[in-house]
């Protein structure tokens, strides 16, 4: 039982979990999307990407590589939606909600990519 | 490169999680307690003040409350994150400082950023390996002649010291364990533009190592190795080293062959001295009894050659055991005047200073020259800080140790021939040295030659290539011919050796021919030298003296020429 692989795996999971929690729902339905769930994402991908720093395995660079893919299209969700709610004259539209969602759909893909390699990693051990 | 990244990386994991935990913790909280405004009416604080607000606290920048001055509830939660949030920050910078303090990690940095100073050096270069007072004479020596070098140190102060000055701040340099043949590879080793390794640190021991691994790693690579013991010699000898330096041997040699013939010993003298130091002046070492101080390992070769010679001498040393052998030997260090005075100083002709000691040595020479001011002293100095001290001590011979294995290595390195040359010229008789120092004392004007090389061969061959075709023969004096005078003015220099294949010739003369492949060897002033070069790049005007007529430029011009020479 190793502490640190549980932490590991907790985080990637985790990070996949919030991201679809915050995607699913109308694509343009602004009530079907809170942005603490977008946060909360954003922050979990975050950790899960520095955990995955050091690793110099081909599989542990294609990992990196996919967490760094979903950080930036969260990052840029939160970006767009704190620009249309803040500094925007129409604020948060039908439109610029899609257009979040449709990012953070992007991110879940590649979260989604991460916990398969994860997967495929942790069954080829042989115990 | 790619090392240091990941190390980095590693190292940071840490303190990057603690400081993303406490920073959306902190945004979290701060975005879900509400604020009030001017009148009273809850306001929403919105992710990106929450953002703007925890970033500028943590990194203790502190703009300000917004949107609204804080409610006291807002105020105790700044309260409680507040510290959290500025001491992972604090944490995380902490860590990158440390990373690059880290003594590992910066040798881990300065090895590759030495390593593609190295690659990307893109000039023929040699290894240096020990950069004391010899070496950093052979580095300054290369970067003269426009060669390349790359240095290896055991001692970081020294390699810390070279960065320092101005002459070797392009040098690419590293301390390390020099035996090691990590370090070697590191180094260039395998690299197409090196040229030869040097091998010149102060332990024998450490020196045939390097030797060895050097010749085992890449055969066909010159070394050339300082050793200072005959059993170091002959091992390096054994194995391959091309040039083995051992510099008492070759003063001693070179004592001998101004004993015996100071002519040649003047000629060799100039041709490898430093180019543009002042020529030295006949030395005449005279015949009688000589008295030598100190039969170490300087002495003792000097004693062998001096018996060589025929003449009569008197060994003076601290240690009993090494006097044997000897017919006239005295027990004493050679400082004291009543140890000379036993050893005859007042009818001896010439004293050698030979202890391991510079400050015995000097010694020696003033109470010497108190008691017979006309001796002829020879010195030894083995300290390099104490060159200002022998010149004041102005002995007629001194053996700086640096200064000889260095000469010797880079008249090797740089100008292969001339060491053919110099060996001939030992071997031949007198009139040869006579002839060869008439004819440099005509054209060096008091200043020491440089020498250079001219290998007629790609591209600097087109003036022999077009005269061949044309059926003009030409020779020598057409290229020692001064482009630049219309009358037949002659660049001062020499031409000392011409190599044709397996063939040598010494001194050839003016009426010599040349043709393509000839390498040729001369020795003049730098100015001959440039203007050489430049006569060679342009074929016409040499084909044009030689034949006393200007070739047209030109393909089509020089086909209509040839036509019209036809008819």
């Amino acid at each position: 039982m190793n502490l640190e692989k549980v932490a590991f795996a907790f985080f990637i999971v985790l990070a996949l979990t919030l991201n679809f929690g915050f995607f699913v729902g109308e694509i343009d339905n602004p009530a079907h999307h809170g942005a603490i769930e977008l946060g909360a994402a954003l922050a979990v991908s975050l950790i899960a990407t520095v955990l995955k720093f050091g690793d110099r395995s081909q599989l542990g660079a294609v990992m990196l590589a996919t967490s760094l893919v979903a950080d930036l299209q969260l990052l840029l969700a939160a970006v767009t939606w704190g620009y249309a709610a803040n500094v925007s004259v129409d604020g948060v539209t039908a439109q610029v909600m899609a257009h979040v969602v449709s990012l953070s759909g992007g991110a879940l893909l590649a979260n989604l990519v991460s916990v398969t390699l994860l997967v495929a990693e942790t069954v080829s051990v042989r115990r | 490169m790619n090392d240091i990244l990941w190390l980095t990386m590693r190292r940071m994991r840490l303190p990057l999680i603690v400081l993303l935990i406490v920073y959306f913790g902190s945004v979290f909280l701060v975005a879900s307690v509400p604020g009030v405004d001017s009148q009273g009416r809850p306001v929403d604080v919105g992710f990106l003040e929450a953002a703007y607000f925890v970033t500028i606290m943590s990194t203790t920048i502190g703009f300000g409350e917004i949107p609204e001055p804080f409610t006291a509830q807002q105020r105790m939660l700044v309260l409680a994150i507040i510290l959290p949030n500025v001491v992972a920050w604090l944490y995380s910078i902490g860590a990158i400082l440390g990373l690059f303090l880290d003594p590992e990690f910066r040798s881990v940095l300065r090895r590759s950023r030495f390593a593609r100073r190295v690659r990307w050096l893109g000039e023929p270069f040699f290894i240096v390996i020990g950069c004391g007072n010899t070496g950093s004479l052979v580095v300054r020596g290369l970067l003269r002649r426009g060669l390349q070098a790359v240095i290896l140190e055991k001692d970081p102060e020294t390699v810390h010291r070279l960065s320092l000055r101005d002459e070797f701040a392009h040098v690419p340099a590293l301390a390390c364990d020099t035996t090691r043949r990590e370090n070697l590879e590191l180094s260039g080793l395998e690299s197409a533009d090196c040229r030869g390794v040097i091998v010149t640190t102060n332990d024998d021991h450490a020196n045939l190592r390097i030797a060895i691994s050097v010749k085992l790693l890449r055969p066909e690579l010159p070394v050339l190795a300082r050793s200072e013991m005959q059993q170091t010699s002959d091992n390096m000898k054994s194995f391959g080293t091309d040039t083995v330096i051992d510099p008492y041997a070759i003063f001693a040699e070179r004592l001998y062959l101004a004993l015996t013939s100071p002519i040649k010993y003047l000629v060799q003298d100039w041709l490898i001295s430093v180019e543009g130091t002042e020529l030295r002046e006949p030395l005449h070492p005279p015949i009688g009894r000589w008295i030598v101080c100190g039969a170490g390992r300087f002495g003792a070769r000097m004693l062998e050659r001096f018996a060589d010679s025929g003449l009569p001498f008197t060994v003076v040393d601290v240690r009993e055991s090494r006097l044997k052998g000897y017919d006239r030997a005295v027990v004493g260090r050679g400082t004291e005047a009543h140890t000379l005075q036993e050893a005859g100083i007042e009818d001896a002709v010439g004293i050698v200073a030979g202890t391991g000691d510079d400050i015995d040595n000097l010694s020696i020479i003033m109470t010497a020259r108190e008691l017979n001011s006309r001796l002829f002293v020879v010195a030894r100095q083995e300290q390099h800080a104490n060159d200002a001290l022998f010149d004041a001590a102005e002995g007629d011979l001194v053996a700086k140790r640096s200064h000889i294995v260095a000469r010797r290595i880079l008249a090797i390195a740089t100008t292969p021939l001339l060491q053919t040359f110099l060996q001939h010229l030992i071997t031949q008789d007198e009139d040869f040295a006579e002839r060869t120092h008439a004819l440099l004392k005509s054209v060096l004007h008091g200043r020491a030659p440089s020498m250079w090389l001219v290998d007629l061969r790609g591209d600097m061959a087109d003036g022999v290539r077009l005269a061949r075709e044309d059926g003009i023969r030409l020779q020598l004096s057409h290229l020692i011919h001064n482009t630049r005078s219309t009358e037949g003015e002659s660049l001062s220099c020499v031409c000392l050796v011409l190599e044709r294949g397996a063939q040598r010739v010494f001194l050839p003369e003016g009426t010599h021919d040349l043709q393509e492949g000839d390498r040729l060897l001369f020795s003049g002033r730098g100015q001959a030298r440039r203007e050489m070069f430049w006569g060679l790049t342009d074929a016409n005007a040499l084909v044009g003296y030689a034949t006393g007529k200007y070739l047209p430029r030109g393909a089509i011009w020089r086909w209509i020429w040839r036509r019209q020479q036809r008819d």
